[in-house]
């Protein structure tokens, strides 16, 4: 009874607190000029690539039609491969300015098509868009700052500190409650557009509530260490910015360090390195015997290695053989470069339990799959897809097929997949 | 004159005795001068690599053997974009934009591997320059240093005395702007000496005081707005949270809310969609490869007429060379058209974006400070504009040499046999259509030409809270 009197009063007082009000009509404000952006960026994508699938169909048959022979139909034709934005794309946009997720790749090397990226103006990537996990991951903590740090030093400075304290039975959970109601108001004003958005966007309820539960864990975890700077007995100032201190630092400092030192530790050969020799490669080969190219090539296809490759005339299968050969010789550099991403992001999860604000950012774009797991899960499709294609020529090459239109209808058609397989 | 500089002068003694204010500058110091070190030491490394690798590419193309020179066409070439100077200040575009770009025949590629893509996610504010840090952090020591002028004296009944012995509020108010001013020009030491480095590195001195004097204006400007808040509100930690706030609306939400603006009014087409619609116009142009393509006919028959011949076997020059060149020239202008428009957009987009200046200085001095750095949109667009004349220079001397330096028969009978191949090669010294390629910053001028948008907002505000101040000054009651 007595607590939830005391919690009755609370709210009362709280209700007429005017910097409180403030605040939480800014953060309802901001997180819904987030969702909404984010709602906006997201049907954007998704309407440019409807777009994309037709005129690209369009494009393709425009060209197929024009063609004489397998080798000329696989040269002139592009193909779309594409990542569409997923159900929580809207609350973390994630990499999606930094990493393509949209390409049209042909049967030539692979190597040399996959780093395109078609992204937006890079000032956009530098700036940032304001998505909600920016707000929440970077935003928050500072509101959060802002309603609490003089949590105690306020009633001090007022003179009504000792009266408070005294007329309470127990004055940590007077405290408790206090804190503990200004930011589930935060809570509440931050995850409300955020549910709402997600209504509208039909997102996953599991995701939501995923998300929902890490915003909560981290304005609790972030409550927590102003309740506890804010008992300290010192100036408001001093609390103010001891706190702001604290966001610095893992908002910044230790993230920009960690960058720094895991992209020092784990070194990732340079990207041009990769077209540069996939580029040698391709033009060694008019140069060179045309067995050195075939043999090469039947290591992976001993299927076709009774094919008699003809000396200088122009040939379309020794032709996407070398192609091939080209991405062959750069694999193990292709793969480095993979994996040298890879092992920077599992090392940025790692240190990024020092960094709450990276943490809850990463976990908001995972969630999303906006992250760089999705973005070379979707790199990792478009190769497979490529590698359908080959499949699908290369016997049409190597066995001579007369050139027949109507099977071209079987070409095989890009899926985009979603990493985990989760929906 | 006297009674300002004892106001200021009691303000510095006052910072010393607070141990708050005095271990802040120097964590902020300490903070600057460890950030450019590393910036200065990672791009010192950047430009090191990427000129290495610039010399390298163009050494491999020149050591190329004997060959069809159409054949050197498709080879092609790489560039690579060294960082501007001061991209040790501020880097800006560079670690977000691709470095390297391949220049082959009939084609633009795009610029790429920008430094972003690899890198471990940490999220936006990972990116740490000395730049960033003056844009953002600099604000906080200021704010927290200068938040209680006014409010100290008041509760230290200093301010009734100095009132009564008739020294005005503008002149109080001159001397605590005197002290955060010289305060500020204190944090602006590791600036002068990190764009000293870039002097020795051939940046033009003028570029760098324009830098340094809008770095002022700047922290100038974040003095006045502190000042201001500071007569405006009463209580000391009502000021402190009035500063704190507006400083991360500032700094951290309008300029972020600006980029989603600017995107949703001034969407920029992705090059897949734009490359299909240029697609279809290339399609209507001739095909530099076929010599048989219709859309030569007229160039056919007006060679014929001009040399006085019958057969095109007879050309004293190589028709399929001629056929390659006026390819590429026609392609390239297609090719040309879509790229400019594409610039422009983007360009469009990111006025928008500054225009957002109105609402945030953050966003002023950020785009000014990238612009005098030479990390802006322009240089980057400046560096494919370079790529595009170094590309089409080294197809059309390539073409060239197809035209006088290879016969047609030869040419055309070039898939025969191997001996046949063999003759249909030049010599490797027609490679020599490269010259040495170096990316530089626009100079000083079209820098400032750009700047000066981003630098009038910046004044504007400057301008705006110096008025408020001379106007709130001379109310202040004790």
């Amino acid at each position: 009874m007595k607590s939830s009197n005391a919690f009755i009063r609370e709210t009362k007082f709280a209700a007429r607190d005017r910097s409180l009000w403030f605040w939480l009509i800014v953060v309802v404000a901001l997180s819904t000029i987030s969702i909404s952006f984010g709602l906006t960026e997201v049907a954007r994508q998704n309407a440019t690539l409807e777009r994309l699938v037709i005129s690209d169909q369009q494009d393709r048959w425009a060209e197929l039609k024009k063609q004489q022979d397998w080798g000329s139909a696989a040269y002139y034709s592009f193909h779309l491969t594409y990542d569409a934005p997923s159900d929580f794309t809207f609350a973390a946009m994630g990499l999606r300015d930094q990493q393509p997720w949209k390409h049209r790749i042909r049967m030539l090397a692979l190597e040399g098509q996959i780093y395109e990226r078609d992204v937006a103006n890079p000032s956009v990537a530098l700036i940032g868009r304001f998505d909600f996990a920016f707000l929440a991951a970077f935003v928050i903590p500072l509101v959060l700052i802002m309603l609490l740090y003089d949590l105690r030093a306020s009633e001090r400075t007022a003179g009504r500190l000792d009266l408070l304290e005294s007329t309470t039975a127990n004055t940590l959970r007077f405290w408790l409650t206090r804190m503990s109601l200004r930011a589930s108001a935060v809570f509440l004003c931050v995850t409300l557009p955020l549910i709402v958005g997600g209504l509208i966007a039909s997102t996953a309820p599991g995701t939501l509530f995923l998300a929902s539960c890490a915003v909560f864990i981290y304005i609790a975890f972030w409550s927590l260490i102003c309740f506890y700077v804010a008992s300290w007995k010192k100036s408001s100032a001093t609390l103010l910015m001891t706190l702001v201190s604290a966001w610095l630092t893992t908002a910044v400092i230790v993230p920009a360090g960690a960058r720094l030192a895991i992209d020092q530790l784990v070194p990732v050969p340079s990207g041009a390195d990769i077209l540069l020799l996939q580029r040698e490669t391709v033009n060694d080969a008019w140069d060179l015997p045309r067995e050195t190219t075939m043999d090469a090539f039947f290591e992976r296809h001993p299927e076709w290695s009774n094919y008699q490759p003809v000396e200088s005339s122009f040939e379309w299968p020794w032709y996407y053989a070398f192609q091939q050969v080209g991405d062959q010789r750069t694999e193990d550099l292709a793969n480095a470069y993979r994996d040298g991403r890879q092992r920077r992001d599992h090392l940025a999860a790692w240190t990024s339990l020092l960094a709450p604000p990276s943490l809850l950012e990463r976990w908001l774009q995972k969630l999303a799959r906006t992250d760089l797991e999705s973005s070379i899960h979707y790199e990792n499709s478009v190769r497979a897809y490529h590698q359908a294609l080959r499949d699908f020529y290369y016997p049409k090459f190597f066995s001579a097929a007369p050139f027949d239109k109507s099977l071209l209808a079987e070409l095989p058609k890009y899926r985009p997949t979603q990493s985990d397989g989760a929906h | 004159m006297n009674q300002i500089l004892h106001i200021a002068a009691d303000e510095w003694r006052y910072w010393f005795r607070s141990q708050l204010a005095l271990g802040a500058a120097g964590i902020f110091l300490v903070f600057v001068l460890v950030t450019s070190l590393i910036t200065a030491v990672r791009m010192e490394a950047e430009t090191h690599t990427r000129t290495h690798q610039q010399t390298e590419a163009e050494q491999t193309f020149l050591s190329q053997p004997d060959r069809h020179p159409h054949r050197m066409v498709h080879y092609g070439h790489y560039l690579f974009r060294a960082p501007a100077p001061l991209a040790m200040f501020d880097p800006g575009l560079d670690t977000v934009t691709g470095q390297s770009i391949f220049l082959e025949g009939h084609r633009q590629n795009t610029v790429m591997f920008a430094e972003s893509a690899a890198s471990a996610n940490f999220g936006g504010l990972a990116w740490l320059s000395p730049a960033l840090v003056y844009q953002i952090f600099a604000p906080i020591i200021i704010i927290l240093l200068g938040h209680s002028d006014i409010a100290r004296e008041r509760e230290s009944g200093q301010l009734v005395s100095l009132l009564a012995i008739s020294i005005s509020g503008h002149k109080i108010m001159a001397g605590k702007a005197l002290a955060l001013l010289s305060l500020s020009l204190l944090l602006l030491i590791p600036l002068i000496i990190g764009t000293s480095i870039a002097l020795a590195n051939g940046e033009d001195f003028f570029a760098l005081l324009i830098l340094f004097a809008a770095y002022f204006s700047y922290l100038a400007l974040w003095v006045f707005i502190t000042l201001i808040a500071s007569i405006v509100l009463t209580q000391r930690s009502a000021t402190l949270a009035t500063l704190t706030a507006a400083w991360f609306g500032f700094a951290l939400v309008l300029p972020s809310v600006a980029v989603n603006v600017a995107t949703g009014s001034t969407p920029v087409a992705g090059k897949i969609e734009t490359d299909l619609a240029m697609l279809y116009d290339l399609r209507k142009l001739g095909d530099g490869h076929n010599e048989n393509d219709p859309a030569f006919q007229t160039l056919r028959s007006d060679l014929l007429e001009q040399y006085n011949v019958k057969r095109i076997e007879d050309l004293p020059i190589n028709f399929r060379g001629i056929v390659a060149f006026d390819g590429e020239e026609q392609l390239t202008k297609v090719l040309n058209e879509y790229a400019e428009e594409r610039m422009q957009i983007e360009a469009q987009q990111d006025t928008t974006i500054s225009r957002y200046s109105i609402l945030t200085p953050v966003l002023a001095i950020a785009f000014a400070s990238r612009s005098i750095a030479g990390t802006d949109l322009a240089h980057y667009h400046r560096f494919q504009r370079e790529a595009e004349a170094v590309r089409y220079d080294f197809v059309q001397g390539l073409n060239q040499a197809h035209v006088e330096k290879l016969s047609y028969q030869a040419d055309i009978n070039r898939n025969k046999d191997e001996e046949s191949s063999r003759r249909a090669r030049v010599d490797a010294s027609n490679w020599q259509v490269l010259d040495d390629y170096q990316f530089e910053t626009a100079d000083v001028s079209q820098r400032m030409a750009t700047a000066s948008y981003s630098l009038q907002w910046l004044l504007t505000w400057l301008a705006t809270s110096l008025i408020s101040l001379l106007w709130l000054s001379g109310r202040i009651k004790p």
